[in-house]
């Protein structure tokens, strides 16, 4: 082992028959020296400190690329995320209008119908009290015209007395619906 | 040979690059790699004005010191005018902007090195003309 008491030379030389190398600056530090077997040895270190240094210094630059391309590559995929998240929420939009859009139009498409249906309930309901009133006027005519001819009037007295009555009811029902179909119309 | 030398960078990495280029080129024997300005700023701050010796002399700066207080260009600022110089001072940086290079040279930086993957020829280039920037005789120099 070395002791405090060797000298530097024979540090250098316990040093070199262990085979124990000094390494980094502190060789630099060492000024040269005539003794053969001792500048073989600081030869030696210097080489083998080089040696290690071109090592270090080739897998700490291949580290260094390395965690470079890693960077970049991040910064890519935050941005393709980044990319990725605005056509989700243009998509999240579009959707969204869509759905408006198909909303209005079965509101419409349902109006429509509504509005289809009390129309042509409406005319129905027309030409119902029309064929009524219209068989209402024609059954007065030919009863007072039987009256005033002094005919039998017996049947027809009561059929249109019957028939008055039918009209008279259907009459009401069929304005109540004509009423009904307005309003529910002029809402829509 | 540069007795001591500074290195002030937030890449860790690069400290090691820098050590052992420095170390196989025999440009420096002691390197102090340091990762903020702060760090840096409180080191000069003790070493101004009574213990000037014991400042490096050299330094090597950083552009954009992340997690810093200031970057490169303010900190050679703050060596030069508010720590009293007394030692070589210039920019290491992967930027060429010249805008940057132009206020760096305004605040007192004696060169700028541009890092890459392969440093070693521009800090030996720096090698030989650092005589020049003790001296202060070299003119301010961008080693590309």
């Amino acid at each position: 082992m070395i002791s405090s008491k060797d000298t530097v030379k024979d540090a250098l030389l316990k040093a070199k028959s262990k085979r124990v190398y000094i390494e980094g600056n502190f060789v630099k530090l060492l000024a040269d020296t005539s003794d053969k077997n001792v500048r073989e040895y600081l030869d030696e270190c210097k080489r083998k400190d080089q040696e290690n240094r071109k090592k270090r210094l080739a897998v700490t630059k291949q580290i260094q690329k390395q965690n470079k391309e890693l960077e970049e590559a991040a910064v890519i995929n935050k941005d393709l995320l980044s990319d990725l998240e605005n056509k989700m929420e243009e998509l999240e939009a579009s959707k969204r209008e869509a759905e408006g859009l198909r909303d209005e139009a079965l509101n419409d498409l349902e109006v429509m119908q509504k509005k289809t249906q009390f129309e042509l309930i409406s005319i129905i309901v027309k030409l119902a009290l029309g064929v009524i009133a219209g068989v209402g006027i024609l059954t007065t005519v030919l009863y007072l015209y039987i009256l005033s001819s002094g005919l039998d009037s017996k049947i027809i007295e009561t059929t249109w007395s019957n028939l008055f009555g039918i009209l008279l009811t259907n009459s009401f029902s069929i304005v109540g619906t004509i009423m009904g179909v307005k309003y529910a119309t002029e809402k829509d | 040979m540069i007795d001591t030398l500074m290195l002030i960078d937030d890449e860790n990495l690069f400290h090691l690059v820098f050590e052992d280029a420095c170390s196989m080129l025999d440009i420096a024997l002691s390197i102090e790699s340091l990762d903020s300005s702060d760090e840096a700023d409180k080191k000069f701050k003790s070493w101004f004005p009574d213990n000037g010796e014991d400042r490096p002399q050299c330094v090597f700066v950083d552009l954009n010191i992340i997690g810093s207080s200031y970057d490169g260009i303010e900190m050679i600022r703050k060596i030069n005018e508010d720590y009293g110089n007394g030692c070589v001072i210039g920019i290491i940086s992967s930027s060429s902007d010249q805008a940057e290079i132009e206020k760096a040279k305004k605040v007192g930086a004696q060169f700028w090195i541009i890092k890459s993957d392969d440093i070693e020829p521009r800090l030996e280039e720096f090698h030989k003309d650092y005589e020049g920037y003790v001296d202060k005789t070299n003119p301010f120099k961008v080693y590309r």
